[in-house]
């Protein structure tokens, strides 16, 4: 059977083909340098303004304070160092949870003198917003938090979380890269100042991303060199790249709302495929506050990367929620962080999917799944 | 991660898969930075192994070079199994790639702990019988 599922959309996505037909002409006779200012470079211009306007007008922001990037790990840099070496010192509150690019860069501020607080989530992977209130310091200069976790899905309160924030007249980051496109994002309700998102995730290209900057946010840049956006990010637009993401933009603006609503009944499907056809599996993350292609389960006493590897010759992609690098295998953190019992966090997997996902796809994964496990169940020595 | 196609046909389908009743040797290799455990069973004759079976937990190397060691440790007696290396294994399975090439030193562990356990018990009967 040559069967292919591809249930890993939180990694990549397929580019739209009305994506792919956006971009072409900026490969050939639109090549020009946006900066220049004779007629080719006008031409490229407009396509990267075009873009903006098309971001803009989804967030319902002005344009100008849309930043381009290279991808969501720029995006999340510039946000935090761009605050933080504005205030040259201060307290930083994030969660145990972020992805690494926010992560590590506020392990990076730490080792410059930057104080940090790591908030703890509960089972659900889900922040407490009193928490966060008793966190915040007289010195906290910035709250940098995911908007939902890319393992789990599971969703932040971001309505009270940024009201906390603003409320305290903290600098509010919110790293939308996997809910940006997915879910609706009130950038004014939510009180967000920093928003990174990304164009992988939502069927535009690789290598480009942006970040929301809230008129009169205090910050300075992180890559220094030319004048491109506005002296805020140095360096040649990807301007292909950009016009591809303003258009996968637009379309997400066109079908989000319609798509979300048949993810969760997809997602539905498969989850309570799996829940009634194999023994002692979890669902990880938020029972409804999710996003809507996201499902991430823990299979007992099975590993991971066994499941993935059975999967792959199915056909299927999904992913692993232990990653085994150099030799040693590390549960993921999230999930630890979640409370998740190893012997359940070794075998956690995630599936997720996305528009050219299909029920029959679902029922596919659900037939391969069952007989998969219980293979490997049985061949499983019983630990002393 | 790439895998060969001879390691993919032993995930695929694991030979001598599961336990044995009354087994005359029996041993564990484990890999604890991978949680990593492999169980042979070894049913002796004449000092050689006349079957072995095997059970698993880790990733897919880990289930395929156990099986892929099953067949090397068939036919072949204790004392050499005491000294089978891993490179054995690992060319059974057609390689490892870096990061998976203790799946190949587990099995092995397992096995030689499986010999000696065997030559073991063989010596109680023996001193039994005498």
């Amino acid at each position: 059977m040559n069967r292919t599922v591809y249930l890993d959309h939180n990694a990549s996505t397929p580019v739209h083909p009305e994506v792919v037909g956006a971009m072409l002409p900026y490969f050939g006779e639109r090549f020009g340098n946006p900066s220049s200012v004779h007629g080719f470079g006008r031409e490229a211009r407009e396509g990267l303004e075009t873009a903006r306007e098309q971001v803009a007008h989804f967030l319902r922001v002005g344009k100008e304070e849309i930043v381009f990037t290279s991808g969501g790990t720029e995006s999340d840099n510039m946000a935090i160092k761009g605050v933080a070496m504005a205030r040259r010192q201060g307290h930083i509150i994030t969660t145990r949870i972020e992805h690494h690019a926010v992560l590590r860069a506020v392990q990076y501020l730490e080792t410059l003198g930057f104080g940090a607080t790591y908030l703890d989530v509960d089972g659900h992977g889900m922040v407490d917003p009193d928490a966060l209130r008793r966190a915040i310091r007289p010195d906290t200069i910035l709250i940098t938090m995911m908007h939902a976790n890319s393992e789990i899905g599971t969703i932040q309160p971001a309505r009270a979380l940024g009201a906390i924030a603003r409320e305290h007249g903290i600098p509010f980051h919110m790293d939308a890269v996997q809910t940006f496109g997915k879910v609706p994002i009130d950038l004014d309700a939510f009180h967000i100042d920093l928003l990174s998102f990304s164009g992988h995730k939502i069927y535009g290209p690789k290598g480009v991303a942006g970040l929301y900057i809230r008129k009169g946010t205090k910050m300075v840049s992180v890559q220094h060199g030319g004048e491109h956006e506005r002296r805020r990010r140095a360096g040649t637009e990807n301007v292909a790249g950009i016009v591809g993401l303003g258009k996968a933009v637009e379309i997400r603006g066109r079908d989000m709302a319609e798509e979300g609503v048949r993810l969760v009944g997809l997602r539905e499907r498969l989850w309570e495929g799996l829940r009634c056809r194999v023994p002692e599996v979890r669902l990880n993350g938020h029972p409804t506050e999710r996003v809507p292609g996201t499902l991430n389960v823990c299979f007992r006493h099975v590993e991971s990367e066994s499941i993935v590897l059975g999967l792959d010759l199915k056909g299927i992609g999904v992913s692993a929620g232990s990653a085994c690098t150099s030799g040693n295998v590390e549960p993921s953190y999230v999930l630890v962080a979640m409370g998740v019992p190893l012997d359940w966090a070794m075998g956690a997997v995630r599936h997720s999917l996305g528009r050219s996902t299909t029920a029959e796809d679902i029922d596919y994964v659900i037939d391969c799944t069952e007989p998969l496990v219980a293979k490997l169940r049985a061949a499983m020595p019983a630990r002393a | 991660m790439r895998y060969s196609p001879a390691l993919i046909d032993h995930f695929r389908n694991p030979r001598n898969a599961g336990m044995m009743r009354d087994p005359d040797g029996v041993g564990e290799g484990e890999y604890r930075e991978c949680m990593d455990l492999v169980r042979f069973h070894l049913r002796v004759r004449q000092g050689r192994v006349l079957e072995a079976r095997f059970q698993a937990y880790g990733c897919g190397p880990t289930i395929a070079t156990a099986s892929a060691a099953t067949e090397i440790a068939a036919g072949a007696s204790l004392a050499d199994l005491l000294e089978v290396p891993a490179e054995a294994v690992e060319a059974a399975v057609g390689g490892l790639p870096e990061a998976r090439r203790h799946a190949a030193e587990v099995a092995v562990q397992g096995l030689r702990a499986a010999a000696r356990d065997a030559l073991g018990r063989a010596a109680t009967r023996s001193e039994a019988d005498a």
